[in-house]
């Protein structure tokens, strides 16, 4: 196992800008998600890790050596993909075998190696089937068997779940956290899935528009996203911005909707407000984080109504406040009407306020 | 209830009626046209085993009398001059279609795959200029390419056949490869170097075996188009020992008289290869037809 380390990692096409300068150092044994919408350049930074495409400018390191120039076959790393990329014309043995057999071991050792990759992921029934034989789940597994015989210095995974039906997805994202505990494996796991790197991830590196927005632990980036994106794209339902308008008379500071009410802010979210460049400021909530009032209560914003999903646990109301939607779950047991009149209390301890102008979030001062 | 219980099986009895006609019509059809390509190679085969004089009756012996292999022996009896020319015609056929189709293979896999794997300046243009010499019908490169050969030394020798028969096939093996290779998902190749393999050998272990199919249907296809065709063989060779199949037969229309079992015995044994080959790899052609054709 080893360490990874991006620096000022770039890739262009034309003019086009896929990967811009990410750096990002992932420790040994760790395990990194990158994640973000499809085209955010996630998968990109992979290939370029693996070197299945040119590197434009910038470093990767793995161990403790400058990988830039190396041939795939010289880097020791795995890879799992998206549509596993198992040989059709292969058994599943010879699938296990072949990065052995490239590596020149001898026969004996082969066939060890193959036997107890097999049972380890508990497939010693299916050695002898092609991959056109095997339902997604197994196929699935022989991928990652693959990668695993060689025991690699790094793994790396591009959306591996992505092809499997929701029920499977579950099962096979705990066998690969499984996987990664009992290895310690280094691995570095692509995904468009917030809640797959959440999950499973030691930290995530989220990504847009070929940029990294935030690399964090995944608590550290639910709880304090950077940016306007990492907040809406981390978490479900998606944290709810309002944009609003700062002013502060007579000492206290309060937010403006274009709608004419207007909310008081704490102590702390008073000074964080004014530290944005201009006066528009964005009001980040989740669901869980705001009240829902059928009667008017000191504080709370009047709101209509927009859409009611119960799910069971939980119902989901949505609002429109001040031209946003805003998602507020409550207990079944509170029957909200579309287009009923109700009263939204935020909370001031675990509001976010973003810049209007930078959308970078706001700190204290 | 009562009348929805009468009217359903009735609707589902007429609609497979409908359903059964437009079915008889379609085994109509294709037994018509069966017997349309059928009946002359069948009655090519029984004129191959008429004696001469039976192969001329009005009205016709629709089964032969006498059944006999007198041509067959004749034309393949290396004793006599007629046996001695059919077989070095049929050696040279196998000769020249034999090395134009494996030269079009040697060509046709590096080119299609650098068409489908590679970005290189000038790709499209140089993909479409592949395609330009089919738009043409071919008589009319037959002047220019016997000048061409001429001014190259090559009139008269089996090299002009198989270089001409070479810019036929080497388009449609290179268009049809193409197809198979872009249907081989790169993830393939990618996963094979990642786990050791050099670009060669991702190519030789991995996509090569894929493309098996492709390469078959290419090869057949190169041979037939070499082994058929007769305009630039009438033209390019005009010596005896050179001659191939489709030109050499013509030497069993006479002036007094045609060897009419001859010719249908030699026109049968020409057809042998070409069937042999479709028989034995027709599941890997019509795999490569049609796969080419569709996304997974």
């Amino acid at each position: 196992m080893a360490h990874v380390v991006l620096k000022d990692l770039v890739k262009t096409y034309g003019s086009f800008k896929a990967v811009n300068e990410v750096s990002l150092t992932v420790n040994d044994g760790e395990f990194v998600a990158l994640v973000g919408p499809s085209g955010c350049g996630k998968t990109t930074t992979l290939n370029l890790i693996a070197v299945l495409i040119p590197i434009t400018s910038g470093d990767i390191v793995i161990g403790d050596q400058v990988v830039n120039d190396l041939d795939p076959k010289d880097r020791d790393i795995a890879m799992v993909f998206q549509n596993y990329a198992l040989y059709p014309q292969k058994s599943v043995y010879m699938n296990l075998a072949f990065p052995l057999q490239m590596r020149k071991l001898p026969r004996a050792e082969i066939d060890k190696k193959v036997r107890e990759a097999a049972r380890v992921l508990d497939m010693t029934q299916l050695l002898e089937r092609k991959p056109r034989e095997l339902s997604g789940g197994q196929q699935q597994r022989v991928a990652l068997g693959r990668a695993l015989v060689r025991d690699p210095a790094v793994f790396l995974m591009d959306e591996p779940l992505s092809n499997l039906d929701a029920k499977l997805r579950v099962q096979m994202r705990s066998e690969i956290k499984r996987f990664h505990q009992d290895l310690k494996a280094t691995i570095i796991y692509v995904t468009h899935d917030q809640l797959e790197a959440v999950t499973m991830a030691d930290r995530m590196a989220v990504m847009n528009g070929g940029y990294l927005q935030q690399y964090d632990s995944p608590a550290q980036v639910f709880a304090h996203p950077a940016n306007m994106f990492v907040a809406s794209f981390v978490g479900s339902p998606a944290m709810s911005l309002i944009p609003l308008e700062a002013s502060t008379a007579n000492g206290d500071t309060v937010l403006k909707s274009a709608e004419g009410w207007s909310l008081g802010l704490s102590q702390p979210n008073a000074r964080k407000a004014q530290g944005a460049t201009s006066r528009k400021v964005v009001l980040g909530a989740r669901h869980s984080t705001i009240k829902l009032h059928k009667s008017a209560v000191p504080g709370a914003i009047p709101a209509k109504a927009y859409t009611v999903e119960p799910t069971g646990d939980v119902t989901f109301v949505q609002a429109l406040l001040s031209g946003a939607i805003v998602n507020i779950s409550v207990a079944p047991s509170i029957a909200v009407k579309p287009d009923e009149q109700i009263w939204l209390e935020f909370d001031q301890e675990r509001m976010h306020l973003f810049d209007g102008e930078t959308e970078m979030a706001l700190e204290a001062a | 209830m009562s009348t929805i219980a009468e009217t359903s099986p009735r609707g589902q009895a007429r609609r497979r009626i409908r359903f059964d006609g437009w079915r008889w019509g379609g085994r109509i059809f294709l037994v018509f046209m069966l017997l349309y390509t059928a009946l002359p190679m069948v009655w090519m085969l029984l004129t191959s085993i008429k004696s001469g004089f039976a192969a001329m009756q009005f009205p016709p012996q629709w089964w032969p009398d006498q059944p006999t292999l007198a041509s067959y022996q004749k034309l393949l009896d290396p004793q006599n001059s007629v046996g001695q020319d059919f077989l070095r015609f049929f050696w040279n056929s196998l000769f020249v279609s034999t090395a134009t189709t494996i030269l079009s293979v040697i060509v046709a896999v590096p080119a299609a795959y650098a068409f489908s794997r590679f970005t290189f300046p000038g790709r499209n243009f140089l993909f479409f200029t592949v395609l330009l010499r089919n738009m043409f019908p071919a008589v009319i490169f037959l002047v220019p390419l016997f000048i061409l050969m001429r001014a190259i030394g090559l009139v008269n020798t089996h090299g002009s056949l198989v270089l001409t028969y070479l810019t036929f096939g080497l388009p449609l093996a290179i268009w049809l490869l193409k197809g198979f290779y872009d249907n081989i998902p790169v993830q393939l190749e990618q996963a094979a170097r990642i786990d050791g393999a050099t670009r060669f050998q991702a190519f030789i272990l991995i996509v090569m075996p894929l493309s098996t199919p492709g390469i078959i249907a290419t090869a057949i296809y190169s041979f037939i188009g070499a082994w058929n065709e007769y305009i630039y063989a009438y033209t390019f060779l005009s010596k005896n020992e050179q001659l191939t199949l489709p030109v050499g037969i013509q030497r069993f229309f006479s002036e007094n008289t045609t060897d009419f079992p001859g010719l249908m015995a030699a026109s049968f044994i020409m057809s042998v290869p070409v069937v042999v080959l479709f028989l034995v790899l027709q599941r890997y052609f019509v795999r490569a037809l049609t796969e080419g054709a569709v996304k997974h």
